[in-house]
């Protein structure tokens, strides 16, 4: 039953249940009317004032229009045939029956078709609806059914003709109020319940209200008469709280009351004629119905206009508090880009006051030339680039250029030609020229400039800046040697030794010097042992890392020659002294016997090294200290000595690793020792940490480190050596110590340095011929038997001349076993030996 | 010269004493044999090298010490050589038949106790 018309205006019969979808739908449709025709008839009748078929208060009618809006006006049989089935026993024959049905069905025709062409709502929400069912629906169309009907009872002979206007009024007044009254109420029972969840105070009130109209009706019209119209409040009340949902029931429970008390001649009806009582009915029922409608519909309007005006408010609102949003976005906007503006404004005054000065700060100087005129103007600071006083003299191109070296006078002519051929605006490529000053003084000038031309394509003037690039050439130059220098300097790589863990960083200061005089370096000596320097020039730049690269270079020639880190301490004092004049330098030299893990260092003025133990406990060396390198302080030789037992760790490192703003050396030294605590197994890790937690971003020293730390040989140690008779003292170094920490006999352990030695002497001299090759040496004790695996990648060659052909022979004495094969990739020659002295032979 | 071995040489008389210290390998073994070439004076008739110090002598060292006793032959001087018992060296020595062309003596006294007198001047 949701079905309402959208629009006034609906479409021909369009009270949109039209039953044409389906023959059931319409066939039920139809009887469904017939039988609610029919029980409203029969209901009506028991209140009949004229004979047994003219009531005051005829409900089939209001039912019949309720099915005509609702169903449509197709289901007019239904409605016909109850009215036929209604008045046949009370009429006198089939043909007066027949007659009035017809009229009963054409006057609820008539109604419906009338009130869809003015637009009625079936909600009654509006005046004019209320108007319309009134007027049309009720008065208007029922004159139809009270003229066919009476005229039918007068024609038949049932009602004297001069009875004929009372019947007629009666006959009217019953089918209007069955409109009235009736119709609202089915069309309120059938509106859609557009608002479900009513409080449940909503429905004690209803019920309150309806028991009180009830009692009311009842008491006043049956017992005083002229308490009657004590039920319009009630009626408003009604209408007021509940418009058509309320008014309607309520305006049929006070007609049907009163209707009853008519017929039945209780209460104002007592006494009168029938016309009295039915003039007072029908005036009594039609103010009810009149005060139920009217009210209800002015009340449900003005909700609505209350209700849409609220709609409108909110909208309003909401668009108000938009625009409101937007305009204050816009103000903001506005009202920073004015203070951008005023800023902007502001920079440009500041910025051209400032633009002489920049000028002459950053060595800019600007040019305009007038072309037609040859008149070019300078600004001061070009002036003061050239060598001259300001405006000293007024300059043409030909002066402009008289300054300029040769060849890059003919560059800067022939670009300016170029420009002058060229008939648009355009950039003249960049040039970099060399100008000579009166004073003799060359300098770089950096030149761009732009070409203007007139309406017609003429050339019109020439604009450029001029930059003296001199001092950043020159610092530009200077930092690429000085990195070159820099790389060339460090090693490359650490050596890789035998039972050694090494490793190293150097971390330039700041960003832009990319230099500076920190090294490092680690020298394989001739003895087997290992030389470990750090060092500091003092300064940056390519001086220092030139100082550097000398240093480097002298110390392992000395440490080549000379055994004693005194010694060569001092040789190279003396070289700073006296070929190095000027230089302060640092240094700590150290020789690291790795066989015994002794140390013997001289300390030039350097921080001390570190040593951290196994346990993290930290020593500085602090001993073997003499002045830095170049003080002129010719000093006796001091050295210095401890044990790096295995497991302990050294630590050389330049000042800037313990330096920092505001904090002395010695708090340096301390932080160093307490972070050094934590020293783990991964000494690159170790590295990493030192250098993060001790150095700032922004250091203003050179960073340089270094990292040994003696490791075990024990495993299967795999020594890697190029084919060179030098390497076989560290070789044997190595060898010696493997085999101490392989628990070997004294003896046993000298055959097997012997053997080795033989076959790595007969690899070096044998296996390569002139060329070079890898030695491989792998050591392996298993079950008390050393195995030592020696390959290479040549072929061996028969031993030449007298003296030699001893290696083998010898090999198989000091071994116990001794296999040797070889190939086209090379030879393997596997020995394995006791490492006890019981299993000496 | 390098640490790895330290060659010093003593004039007695015609006997010329020549100590070396350290290792001789393949990498020095041309150099101390110079070294020993430019200890012994023109004068002297017989060279003792005392291998006392040595502490590691292979077939490079063996073949070092025979071209050396070659060399003082065909100049008609004569090497002697000192090595204590129980040296590492002197097992290389034994092994490889060195003594049977070069005399060697346990004790340095021993060898300056010879005198010059196995190859006399007039000896040809």
């Amino acid at each position: 039953m949701a079905t309402r018309e959208e629009t006034p205006k609906a479409p021909p019969g369009g009270l949109v249940y039209a039953a044409t979808a389906h023959p059931w739908s319409y066939t039920a449709s139809v009887l469904l009317v017939a039988v609610a025709y029919y029980t409203a008839a029969k209901l009506g009748l028991r209140l009949a004032l004229v004979g047994r078929n003219i009531t005051p208060f005829w409900p089939p009618t209001g039912i019949a229009v309720v099915a005509f809006l609702v169903f449509g006006r197709s289901v007019w049989p239904g409605v016909a045939l109850a009215a036929f089935v209604v008045n046949l026993p009370i009429s006198t024959s089939v043909l007066p029956a027949a007659a009035t049905a017809a009229g009963n069905t054409l006057a609820p025709l008539v109604a419906a078709t009338l009130l869809a062409k003015v637009g009625f709502r079936r909600e009654i929400d509006r005046l004019r609806d209320a108007t319309a069912i009134v007027f049309v629906g009720a008065l208007l169309s029922m004159s139809i059914s009270a003229s066919v009907g009476t005229g039918v009872l007068v024609a038949s002979g049932a009602l004297p003709a001069d009875e004929l206007p009372g019947s007629w009024a009666v006959w009217w007044a019953g089918d209007a109020m069955g409109v009235l009254v009736v119709t609202p109420f089915v069309l309120s029972l059938v509106l859609p319940w557009r608002r479900p969840g009513r409080p449940r105070w909503r429905h004690l009130e209803a019920a309150v209200l309806f028991a009180l109209t009830a009692t009311v009706s009842v008491v006043a019209i049956g017992a005083d008469p002229h308490l009657m119209f004590l039920v319009i409040p009630l009626l408003g009340w009604a209408a007021w709280r509940f418009q058509q949902r309320g008014a309607a029931p309520a305006a049929l429970l006070v007609v049907v009351v009163a209707s009853w008390a008519a017929a039945k001649g209780v209460g104002p009806f007592r006494t009168g004629t029938m016309l009295e009582k039915m003039l007072t009915l029908q005036a009594f029922n039609a103010t009810v119905a009149f005060c139920s409608f009217f009210f209800a519909a002015v009340v449900t309007e003005r909700m609505h206009a209350h209700q849409a005006l609220e709609r409108a408010a909110a909208g309003l609102e909401a668009r108000v508090r938009q625009r409101t949003s937007q305009l204050s976005a816009t103000n903001l906007q506005l009202r920073k880009e004015i203070a951008e503006r005023e800023e902007s404004e502001r920079r440009l005054r500041q910025r051209e006051g400032q633009l002489a000065e920049a000028q002459q700060v950053a060595h800019f100087g600007s040019w305009e030339w007038l072309i037609p005129q040859n008149r070019v103007s300078w600004s001061d600071e070009m002036y003061r680039i050239h060598g001259h006083v300001p405006q000293e003299f007024p300059v043409t191109f030909e002066t402009a250029v008289d300054q300029v070296s040769t060849e890059d006078a003919a560059r800067i002519r022939s670009n300016a030609k170029d420009a002058l051929r060229r008939a648009d605006d355009h950039d003249l490529p960049n040039i970099e020229y060399r100008i000579t000053r009166p004073d003799g003084a060359e300098r770089v000038l950096l030149g761009e400039a732009k070409m203007y031309v007139g309406p017609n394509r003429e050339p019109l003037r020439m604009v450029g800046t001029v930059q003296d690039v001199t001092e950043a050439r020159k610092a530009e130059r200077e930092h690429r040697i000085a990195e070159t220098l820099q790389r060339g300097l460090l090693p490359d790589r650490l050596p890789e030794v035998p039972g050694l863990a090494l490793a190293a960083r150097y971390v330039p200061a700041g960003a832009d010097i990319a230099v500076g005089g920190d090294w490092y370096d680690v020298v394989e000596l001739p003895s087997g042992h290992l030389g470990l320097a750090i060092g500091d020039v003092a300064g940056h730049g390519p001086r220092a890392a030139a100082t550097m690269g000398q240093l480097r270079m002298a110390l392992r020639a000395y440490a080549l020659e000379e055994p004693s880190p005194a010694e060569v301490v001092n040789r190279l004092d003396r070289l700073v002294s006296r070929l190095l004049a000027s230089e302060i330098v640092t240094l700590v030299y150290l020789v690291l016997d790795l066989d015994s893990g002794m140390v013997r260092f001289a300390n030039a003025g350097h921080p001390p090294p570190l040593v951290v133990g196994s346990g993290g406990q930290t020593a500085f060396l602090e001993d073997g200290l003499r002045s830095p390198l170049g003080c002129d302080d010719p000093g006796l030789p001091v050295e210095a000595s401890f044990r790096l037992v295995p497991g302990s760790t050294l630590l050389l490192f330049t000042d800037g690793l313990v330096e920092r703003r505001g904090a002395s050396i010695d708090e340096g030294l301390e932080r160093l020792a307490a972070v050094a605590t934590g020293c783990g197994q991964d000494i690159e890790a170790f590295c990493d940490q030192l250098l993060c937690s001790m150095v700032e971003d922004d250091a203003a020293d050179d960073v340089a480190l270094l990292v040994i730390r003696p490791v075990p040989l024990t495993g299967r140690p795999l020594l890697r050596v190029p084919a060179e008779p030098r390497v076989l003292a560290p070789l044997r170094q190595t060898l010696r110590r493997w085999l101490r920490e392989s628990d070997a006999d004294p003896h046993v352990a000298n055959d097997i340095l012997l053997a080795c030695g033989e076959v790595c002497t007969n690899v070096i001299q044998h296996a390569y011929g002139a060329n070079e090759g890898p030695l491989e040496i792998s050591l392996d004790v298993r079950d008390g038997t050393a195995e030592v695996t020696i390959r290479d990648q040549g072929c061996w060659r028969p031993s030449s001349g007298v003296h030699g052909g001893h290696g083998l022979p010898l090999i198989q004495e000091l071994m116990e076993s001794v296999e040797l094969s070889g190939g086209p990739d090379g030879t393997v020659v596997r020995m394995r030996r006791g490492v006890s002295n019981g299993s000496d032979s | 010269m390098s640490d790895l071995a330290r060659v010093e040489g003593e004039q007695q008389g015609t006997i010329c004493l020549v100590r070396v210290h350290g290792e001789i390998d393949l990498s020095n073994a041309h150099e101390v044999s110079s070294e020993i070439g430019f200890a012994m004076g023109q004068e002297a008739r017989r060279l003792v090298v005392d291998l006392s110090d040595i502490t590691y002598l292979d077939s490079a060292g063996v073949a070092l010490l025979l071209r050396l006793a070659e060399r003082l032959r065909s100049r008609r001087r004569e090497l002697q050589l000192v090595v204590p018992r129980g040296s590492p060296v002197r097992r290389v020595l034994d092994f490889t038949g060195l003594p049977r062309v070069i005399p060697l003596e346990s004790r340095l006294e021993d060898a300056l106790a010879l005198g010059d007198h196995a190859l006399p001047d007039d000896f040809s």
